[in-house]
């Protein structure tokens, strides 16, 4: 029998290796030519506490993990009870247990193995893993040499005897899926393996994107789930030239990355919910001084320490109004890993072009999950610097006090770095003239002001949104990580008949009113979104007189979606929104 | 007076018109150091001024060179970025205790075991003068402000020693009645490859009645040469109850954050045009 798609799951207790388990299977089924999603469950300590790792292995590309799983891996007492409910009609629980139990209970099959035992026979305690993943590979058919490949690789650095005990174990799941689980073996759907394929997480693209952009200095404070990107660009900047720097706090953070960004680096600071928090006064001095500064926001959990490990949308609210005074300010969320490359590189741009802050938001699930990627395409974003003054046109000018904030129809100022001899300028917080000296006087004021409420106006991004059915009568929106159940969801509904389209926003502010004017107005809107108020829904609520109808599925218990719950609830939306309709007419 | 001079002059240091309060000890902070970098032969644009905010904290305003205006508090961090931004730069940062001490004494603490090749000016009027006369982190003891009606229950800030415990690689005090001197110390200051510190004593006319002029020519006591340890820089401080005025303690030895680095910065190199696909492509293998 033939799946249609693989959802595996694996649990256990934090530190007993949960996480490298579902990576190997992940990249292992990613290399043999899958498009693998997954989401890793953990909680805010190193040991102890329930993991879990989910992996889905399907033959066209999707951006969610699924809500259901045919194989799931136990080697604790909670992973059972606390994913009974996720389990197919005929799955396959396997659990570490005493001694070995084949049994059929309701729904699924439960087969207990002495895991460790086994795996301490086969001369190493630590294979247990690699017994379970032979299991896995039995159940589904696939050829063991995928994981021979995997293990060669991860552990070359150990030695052949490693080597060799792992494939022993992994061996030793095959025949034990034989023996006991013969009855349950499937085939996974065919596929293609192609070499334009990439398997990364939301965090490593936006470092990668920004990588490739140029970025030339990050300061930051480590915060989950935002530390991964400073860590990978901390062992790649340097080959270039470039430094990341772990300062003292948040406000460090950001107020580095402003002064080196003011002296000509590319800068960038990465934080989550609380971490931002701790910047805003320096978003306004990027925002007053229009100096270039890209901040990323890996959402988690709130309000206040919330739940670090837990995933959200809840500071969207925040990164729109973050921050006392006007000033503009640009808000990209890309929906997916792929998108994370271009946006990282994108904000970097826009930033120095515009000379303002950009935030560049993700959440958890985006960020620490992976997807497999197109690779990417090196001319789809150039890099621009925006208006940076040269020594000959400073010269050209003859100014002693280079006006650093000239006043231009399109709102920026040339900017100069420092070292150019012609061009000696003031960069202030507090409101100047056009040399940038104080000047609290009205003309100056509102000149300044406009000048710089100007600059944004018009700005469209590459891909503001992702429209899909646009015509359809009900529209699901999203951001993030959410777009994945959302598509999923709107799937099933057209399949059963349901006239719904998705919009996955990117550019948050300043919001393309106008494109989504035509798009949204009139129309049954429904946000799907990661937080209690339905922030989303209000931003939109705030630029466009979105039909009153209109509302938020909200989902706030730090846990990812299932599509299955967005169909249900659009569902009853969809009912209460005709019997608005009837009642009205 | 011109534009990219290669000898400047204290002209080419001119900013804008300048709003202190007449007699306010900062006129001699501000003196001193357009002097030392004229005696260094720095031109303007090759100095980065950072301040934070408070009367001290607008010399970027009164003093022409590159200059960074910022928050309160935050110049540090910011000069720090500014010379990861700029290598080649001269940094120089000036602010007030308030600013320095109090709202950045974090930032403060973790500059100087950073020890990065900028000088930092504190001028030190023990008040909060922007905002009219409140406590600072290096008022006396019984102070008497519009914050401590009944009198300041909190000792003073030892800066100098705190500077030198955390491993300052320079530590100096000024005193803004002697620019001549001043001078001397921040022309080492600049000269410094490393974190220096200079807290000036700068009295405030306006709100501080204690620590004026008089009080420190009276009480100030001079040291000509720096210590040889920190331990003994330090007793000398505590001993004067910190009226000491000259170069307490430099460590040439230990490197400055740059060169700490081992490799050379180049951070405001940035190709502009497309991506470098084949460093993408390389880089992508991590991935597959
Ligand atoms: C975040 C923030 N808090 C408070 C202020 C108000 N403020 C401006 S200057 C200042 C104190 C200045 O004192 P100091 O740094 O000693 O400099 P001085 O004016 O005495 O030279 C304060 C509290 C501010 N600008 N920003």
């Amino acid at each position: 029998m033939e799946l249609a798609a693989l959802e595996w799951k694996v649990g256990g207790q934090q530190g007993e290796g949960i996480d490298s388990t579902g990576e190997i299977l992940a990249r292992t089924l990613f290399r043999y030519g899958y498009y693998v999603t997954t989401y890793r469950q953990f909680e805010s300590r190193i040991k102890g506490g329930h993991t879990d790792f989910k992996v889905r292995a399907t033959p066209t590309p999707t951006h969610f993990h699924g809500d259901k799983v045919d194989i799931l891996v136990g080697f604790d007492d909670e992973t059972l009870p606390v994913h009974r409910s996720e389990l197919k009609p005929g799955a396959v629980v396997i659990l570490e247990g005493d001694g070995t139990k084949v049994t059929e209970e309701d729904g699924y099959t439960l087969a207990v193995f002495p895991l460790k035992a086994i795996a301490t026979e086969l001369g190493n305690p630590l294979a247990k893993n690699m017994i379970a993943l032979g299991i896995t590979g039995g159940l589904i058919s696939l050829p063991r040499e995928a994981f021979y490949h995997f293990i060669e690789e991860q552990f070359k650095r150990k030695g052949a005897d490693v080597i060799s005990s792992n494939k022993r174990a992994v061996d030793r799941g095959y025949e034990i899926a034989q023996e006991h689980l013969a009855h349950k073996v499937k085939t996974l759907p065919a596929r293609e393996i192609d070499p334009n394929r990439l398997y990364l997480s939301g965090n490593e693209a936006i470092a990668f994107g920004a990588y490739m952009a140029g970025l030339t200095f990050l300061s930051a404070y480590p915060i989950t789930p935002a530390s991964e990107i400073m860590e990978w660009l901390a062992a790649k900047l340097p080959k270039r030239g470039g430094a990341v720097m772990q300062v003292e706090d948040e406000i460090a953070g950001i107020t580095f990355a402003i002064g080196a960004s003011f002296a000509g680096a590319r800068a960038m600071t990465t934080s989550s919910g609380p971490g931002i928090a701790l910047k805003t006064e320096a978003i306004a001095l990027a925002g007053e001084s229009e100096t270039p500064v890209v901040v990323v926001d890996v959402q988690r959990a709130g309000p206040s320490t919330g739940m670090p490990t837990r995933h959200e949308q809840g500071d969207l609210n925040h990164l729109l109004h973050a921050a006392h005074g006007d000033f503009p300010r640009i808000v990209l969320y890309p929906s997916s890993v792929e998108d994370a490359f271009y946006l990282a590189a994108e904000a970097l741009n826009l930033a120095e072009i515009y000379q303002t802050v950009v935030f560049l938001v993700s959440d958890l699930g985006l960020g620490m999950n992976k997807q497999t990627t197109p690779r990417f395409d090196p001319r789809r974003v150039e890099i621009r610097r925006g208006k940076i003054v040269s020594e000959e046109e400073a010269k050209a000018l003859g100014e002693f006090f280079f006006k650093r904030y000239r006043l231009t129809e399109d709102g920026i100022s040339p900017r100069p770095l420092p070292g150019n001899p012609y061009a000696v300028a003031l960069t202030s917080s507090n409101e100047h003239r056009e040399d940038g000296h104080i000047d609290e006087t009205i003309e100056a004021r509102n000149a300044q002001m406009e000048k710089r409420m100007r600059k944004l106006t018009g700005l469209r991004i590459q891909n503001p949104f992702y429209v899909d059915h646009p015509d359809a009568a009900t529209l699901l929106v999203a951001v993030g990580s959410a777009r994945g159940p959302v598509e999923e969801a709107a799937a099933a509904l057209r399949e059963e008949g349901y006239d719904v389209g998705t919009l996955f926003l990117q550019q948050l502010a300043p919001l393309p009113v106008e494109e989504l004017r035509t798009l949204l107005v009139g129309r049954h809107v429904i946000t799907v979104e990661h937080n209690y108020t339905g922030q989303l829904l209000g931003w939109l609520r705030r630029h466009l007189p979105i039909h009153e109808h209109s509302t938020a599925i909200t989902q706030y218990d730090g846990r990812p979606f299932f599509a299955e719950r967005i169909v249900r609830e659009a569902k009853e939306r969809i009912a209460d929104e005709h019997r608005a309709e009837r009642a009205h007419a | 007076m011109s534009i990219a001079p290669s000898a400047p002059t204290l002209k080419d240091y001119r900013g804008d018109v300048n709003t202190w309060c007449p007699g306010c000890g900062h006129f001699g902070v501000l003196a001193a150091l357009q002097r030392a970098l004229v005696n260094l032969k720095i031109p303007p644009h090759e100095v980065i001024n950072v301040s934070g905010i408070g009367c001290s904290s607008k010399v970027p305003e009164y003093m022409r060179s590159y200059g960074f205006h910022s928050l309160h508090g935050r110049a540090l961090p910011i000069a720090q970025g500014a010379k990861m931004g700029a290598k080649d730069l001269h940094v120089i940062v000036t602010g007030g205790d308030g600013d320095g001490y109090g709202i950045g004494g974090n930032h403060f603490l973790h500059a100087v075991r950073r020890n990065m090749d900028i000088t930092y000016v504190v001028m030190d009027n023990g008040v909060y003068s922007l905002t009219k006369g409140q406590t600072s982190p290096t008022s006396p003891l019984g102070f008497v402000t519009r914050t401590t009606v009944y009198g300041n229950k909190e000792r003073p800030l030892d800066a100098l020693s705190v500077a030198i415990a955390a491993g300052g690689t320079f530590v100096a005090q000024g005193f803004s009645g002697d620019v001549k001197r001043l001078t001397e110390i921040l022309e080492r200051a600049i000269q410094h490859k490393g974190f220096a510190l200079v807290n000036v004593l700068s009295p405030c006319v306006t709100y501080n009645k204690v620590l004026t002029y008089d009080y420190y020519k009276e009480h100030l006591v001079t040291v000509e040469e720096p210590f040889p340890t920190r331990e003994e820089a330090i007793r000398f401080v505590k001993e004067h109850r910190g009226l000491v005025h000259g170069i307490l303690y430099v460590d040439p030895e230990t490197p400055d954050y740059q060169t700490a680095l081992g490799y050379e910065l180049r951070t405001r190199e940035i190709p502009e045009g497309p991506m470098d696909e084949a460093l993408l492509r390389e880089l992508e293998e991590e991935f597959r």
